[in-house]
Order: structure tokens, then C-alpha cells, then sequence
């Protein structure tokens, strides 16, 4: 269980930042800074640029994506943006529209 | 930004919520804007901007807020910078530092609790002393440190 919780009902906008893991399934505007893991439920919404170590995405995020560990686009999930990360992953099913970096 | 509210003020907050997971937001996040939405919140990290939550709001010990804060109840036990507006009430904990105007059904504050502020409850006086026919308003210009 992540210290953070961002539950379905939830919308924030504007800039947030963690050191710890966050789970996200609600819906977030902005930016997302965090040092640790993220994770982007199904049913999520993002609108935001994210920075993490590592990124989990089965909801949407429309945004650029830098992780300095890995990026998984999962089966049902939606990315619209460029990523940079040394492992890419994109899961059969997946949408995503954008440039992939994994020059770090 | 009302919709959020509009389509559950009626039926709850049980639609919103597919599983019973807490909403929280832990030590080491700090959020820089809005935040809004159905359900229950546990802030224990340091939020800068609005709170608005259809569901009680618990600011824990060494949670933060700075901005106005709208909730169905309020459990403060760490900081606010705001203004309080609760359907339900409003409690100040011990320990907990407070500073803004609070309006609730019912505001209790605790020994060791910090706050400065105006107080505005609803509450009937007892008989003999209700003269107004129980629509006696409170407003209190409570100060405490």
C-alpha cells in the first residue's frame, strides 16, 4: 500500500510532489514530481507531466513522462506524450502517441 | 468545477468510490493548488491551496494546510492556514495548530489545541436561557493560545 492514495473520486490541480510511492486513480492536472514509484490505476486520469524512478500506467496520461528507472504502458492504458526512460515497456492493447527517449 | 459535487449531493458517495481504499496523501507530498473531490481524505503531507471534499477531512499530525477548506466533517490534528466551512463538525485536536475562521454544526476544540480564529456554530440553548426560540446563532469571536 502506497503512502499516497489519490482514490477515484479525488481531482487535484495543480503541482504535487512525493517522495514516496504514489498510486493514482483519481484525477491529477499539473505536474507529478515524485522520487519513487508511480503508479496510474485504470479509470485514472492524468494531465500532467510526471517524473518518477518508475512509472506504471493502465489509465490515461496525457503528458510528457521521464523516469529515471522504467515506463510500462499496461494492456487498456493510454499515454499521449514523449517518454524518457532507460526500459520502455508497451503491453499489447495499449495506446500510446508520442517519442520515446531511452538515451539517459 | 461544481460538478463534482452537484451529481453526488444527492446520492451520496458511495457511486464515486469503486473499492473502500482511503484517499491520502502522505508525509513527503506536497501539493501546490486544488484539490477537490468525493470521499474521504488524509492529509499528513503539505498541501498549499484549496480543500474541497465531499466526505471528512482529517489533516493528521504534521499534515499542513495552507488555503480554505470545505468538507462534510474536519478533524484537524496538524496545522491550518484557512478557513474551515463543515456541514457536520469541526474538531480542533490537542497539539493541533490552527488559525482561520471555523463554521460547523458543532466546533470542539481540545486542551492543548493552538488557534486563533472566529468560531460560527449552530446550537439551540438550553431552556430558560433560549429566548430566541432555538434559532440562536453563535458567533463567537473565540481566541486561544
Amino acid at each position: 500500500m502506497a503512502a499516497t492514495v489519490i482514490g477515484q473520486g479525488i481531482i487535484i490541480e495543480g503541482e504535487v510532489t512525493s517522495d514516496e510511492a504514489v498510486v493514482v486513480a483519481g484525477t491529477v492536472r499539473g505536474k507529478l514530481t515524485v522520487d519513487g514509484a508511480v503508479t496510474i490505476e485504470s479509470g485514472a486520469v492524468v494531465e500532467a507531466d510526471i517524473g518518477a524512478t518508475t512509472l506504471s500506467v493502465g489509465g490515461s496520461v496525457t503528458g510528457n513522462v521521464t523516469a529515471s528507472d522504467r515506463v510500462d504502458l499496461l494492456t487498456g492504458g493510454k499515454l499521449i506524450g514523449d517518454v524518457k526512460a532507460a526500459r520502455v515497456t508497451i503491453a499489447d492493447g495499449a495506446v500510446f502517441k508520442g517519442n520515446v527517449d531511452m538515451d539517459l | 468545477m461544481s460538478r463534482n459535487f452537484a451529481t453526488n449531493r444527492a446520492g451520496g458517495r458511495t457511486a464515486v468510490r469503486g473499492s473502500d481504499e482511503a484517499n491520502v496523501l502522505g508525509a513527503t507530498v506536497r501539493v501546490r493548488g486544488r484539490l477537490l473531490g468525493d470521499g474521504d481524505l488524509r492529509i499528513e503531507g503539505d498541501i498549499e491551496g484549496e480543500v474541497r471534499v465531499r466526505g471528512s477531512l482529517d489533516v493528521s499530525e504534521g499534515g499542513n494546510v495552507r488555503g480554505n477548506v470545505t468538507a462534510s466533517a474536519v478533524t484537524l490534528s496538524g496545522s491550518l492556514t484557512g478557513d474551515v466551512d463543515a456541514e457536520g463538525a469541526v474538531l480542533i485536536r490537542a497539539g493541533a495548530k490552527v488559525a482561520g475562521d471555523m463554521k460547523g454544526s458543532e466546533i470542539a476544540l481540545e486542551e492543548g489545541a493552538s488557534y486563533t480564529g472566529r468560531i460560527e456554530a449552530d446550537f439551540e440553548l438550553p431552556d430558560g436561557l433560549d429566548d430566541s426560540r432555538g434559532d440562536a446563532k453563535s458567533r463567537t469571536g473565540a481566541k486561544r493560545r
